[in-house]
């Protein structure tokens, strides 16, 4: 048996009274792409802060590669090839477009002392499968909505990660835009990296997922195909029903 | 343009070397302070500028480079240049104690926290019986302007380089990285809390060296003139003023500030300096990345660079 990419065994995290995330156990196998959905306030985004190590767990351990991760900082989870994208973005305002990914290609998980000119031609090579090099030396900040979901993706790609968290990349784009971004998320994934991919749209959902998970109040109900998934009673009154009223 | 600035500088560089004995003794003394007022800017540049985090704290690192030299000489009897090296040695041991838990702080409370931490030492010093309580130390006489001029010439010039290596360094963009956003530049991989020590410590041992020098040069130190935190907001305006962030910026808003308030404490009165104060917060208004981003800019935008800098204070 293939060891997972990663494993959570029994993570919870507790806000004051508030348990977040409570006792949730995954297994992420190489090449996997698994959506995480569940209503707003299911402890999704803190699950991958968990995972990235911006927050720590209050109890589990969390396993990259069979190693445990749970008491590093999320700067050597970003070395071992741990990449995130934030639901809040988080550019590097003042720096161009192909500067921002820079810093992932001289990061990362580069371990050697890359020079600045290397860094930015791997950068711009992630520009140009994410369609960005046109924009390469524009400020991060002066970006439309797609553009700087494609700039996440591509800063993140640049790290040459094993395993990509991505936090609602879509949120806030339209139909059209949704889809060249989800075709973005297709290049991004026939490198043959795992993902996990956190999402509201369904469409999105299923056109990515290998495999789905269900969130609720901080709790996993359900787990599985797509097909499985998205048929399943508890899911549908937990997630799918309130969003049809 | 590109290939003339190399020359230019060289030029600059051995017309400044060469000032002692072109120059008279007044304009001498003047460059001195500059110089060091330069050298302070461009360490404010590391921590402040590339790593955006605002230190009021750098006063420290010249106070304790004075005072490492002030009781180097004076009280062990050694001479100036280990006492360069003790001063060196207390500002690397203070940023490294010091900075990790004072940069865990961000923004405003980094920067309060480095302001009292400035006025905690001063105190320290205050009751120190080898540094002279609050009375001082007076160390030896040495007459040679030009000695000190040169000295403080070199040390400008390294701290240039350095802030040149910064400025083409792998550190060096994840300090930038760190300044433009903290938490994207830890999940990419960078060690932000040990780059911001470093970041600290580089800053103070530049500082601590223009302390040092100092403090010969004026043969007398005390709590208060050690640990000035008005030169702490001196070096940040000039960084500011001159562009933080860039190579040459602090230089060259060291050079024209100083040179500025020179001649209106000679020729004019306070008000005068009143009227500085406003030009400077206009100046960080209309061009808050400085003048070398404005002469970068301007010719290409022309007056919608200043137009663009105001919206983005949301007036
Ligand atoms: N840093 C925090 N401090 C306190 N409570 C938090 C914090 N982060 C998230 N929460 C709470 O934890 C719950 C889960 O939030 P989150 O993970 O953002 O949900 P989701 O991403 O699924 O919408 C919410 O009730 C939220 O208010
Ligand atoms: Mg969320």
């Amino acid at each position: 048996m293939t060891t997972p990419i990663l494993s959570l065994k029994n993570i919870s995290k507790r806000f004051g009274g508030l348990l977040a995330v409570n006792g949730v156990h995954v297994d992420i196998m190489p090449g996997e792409t698994v959506g995480l959905i569940g209503p707003n306030g299911a402890g999704k985004t803190t699950l991958v802060s968990l995972i990235s190590g911006t927050l720590t767990p209050t109890t589990g351990d969390i396993l990259f590669q069979g190693k445990n991760i749970t008491a590093l900082p999320a700067f050597e989870r970003a070395r071992l090839g741990i990449g995130r994208t934030f639901q809040i973005m988080k550019p590097f305002p003042g720096l161009s477009v192909l500067d921002n990914v820079a810093v992932g290609a001289l990061y990362g998980t580069t371990t050697t002392n890359k020079s600045l000119s290397q860094a930015r031609d791997e950068a711009m090579e992630w520009l140009r499968r994410m369609d960005l090099h046109l924009k390469a030396e524009q400020r991060a900040d002066e970006l439309g909505g797609p553009d700087r979901k494609r700039l996440e993706l591509a800063k993140a790609m640049a790290m040459k990660p094993t395993l990509l968290l991505l936090d609602e990349v879509m949120a806030g784009l339209n139909l059209v835009e949704i889809d060249e971004v989800i075709d973005a998320i297709k290049v991004v994934r026939e490198t043959g990296i795992s993902i996990l991919v956190i999402e509201h749209m369904m469409k999105v959902i299923q056109s990515l997922s290998d495999r789905l998970l269900v969130l609720h109040h901080g709790q996993q109900i359900m787990a599985g195909t797509p097909q499985e998934v998205l048929n399943d009673p508890r899911v549908i009154e937990a997630y799918l029903g309130k969003r049809r009223v | 343009m590109k290939r003339l600035l190399p020359v230019l500088l060289i030029g600059v560089v051995g017309v400044l070397i060469a000032l002692p004995w072109i120059a008279g003794p007044t304009l001498i003394q003047f460059a001195i302070n500059a110089l060091m007022l330069a050298t302070l800017a461009q360490g404010w540049n590391i921590i402040g500028g590339f790593a955006g985090y605002a230190s009021f704290g750098n006063s420290i690192f010249f106070g304790l480079g004075s005072y490492g030299v002030a009781i180097a000489m004076v009280q062990w009897n050694l001479p100036f240049g280990v006492g360069l090296a003790v001063g060196v040695v207390f500002s690397v041991v203070f940023a490294l104690a010091m900075g990790v838990p004072v940069l865990r702080l961000r923004g405003h409370y980094f920067a309060i926290a480095t302001l009292a931490l400035s006025q905690v030492m001063s105190a320290i010093f205050s009751n120190l019986d080898i540094a002279g309580r609050n009375i001082g130390l007076v160390l030896p006489l040495l007459r040679s302007d030009t000695l000190f001029y040169e000295l403080s010439l070199a040390l400008l010039i390294v701290a240039t380089l350095i802030v040149f290596w910064l400025s083409r360094s792998r550190f060096g963009f994840g300090l930038i990285a760190i300044r433009e956003n903290e938490d994207a530049a830890q999940s990419m991989g960078v060690n932000t809390t040990r780059y911001k020590v470093l970041a600290f410590t580089l800053a103070g041992i530049l500082s601590s060296l223009a302390g040092g020098i100092h403090a010969y040069w004026i043969t007398f130190i005390d709590p208060n003139s050690a640990f000035d935190l008005s030169l702490n907001v001196k070096m940040i305006i000039m960084a500011v003023f001159g562009g933080p962030g860039s190579v040459l910026g602090p230089v060259i808003g060291a050079a024209l500030l100083s040179g500025v308030s020179e001649l209106l404490s000679s020729t004019l009165s306070s008000v005068a300096s009143l009227f500085f104060g406003l030009v400077i917060v206009i100046a960080v208004i209309l061009m808050p990345k400085g003048l070398t981003d404005c002469w970068l800019k301007f010719p290409v935008s022309r007056w919608h660079y200043f137009i663009h800098n105001i919206r983005q204070y949301r007036l």
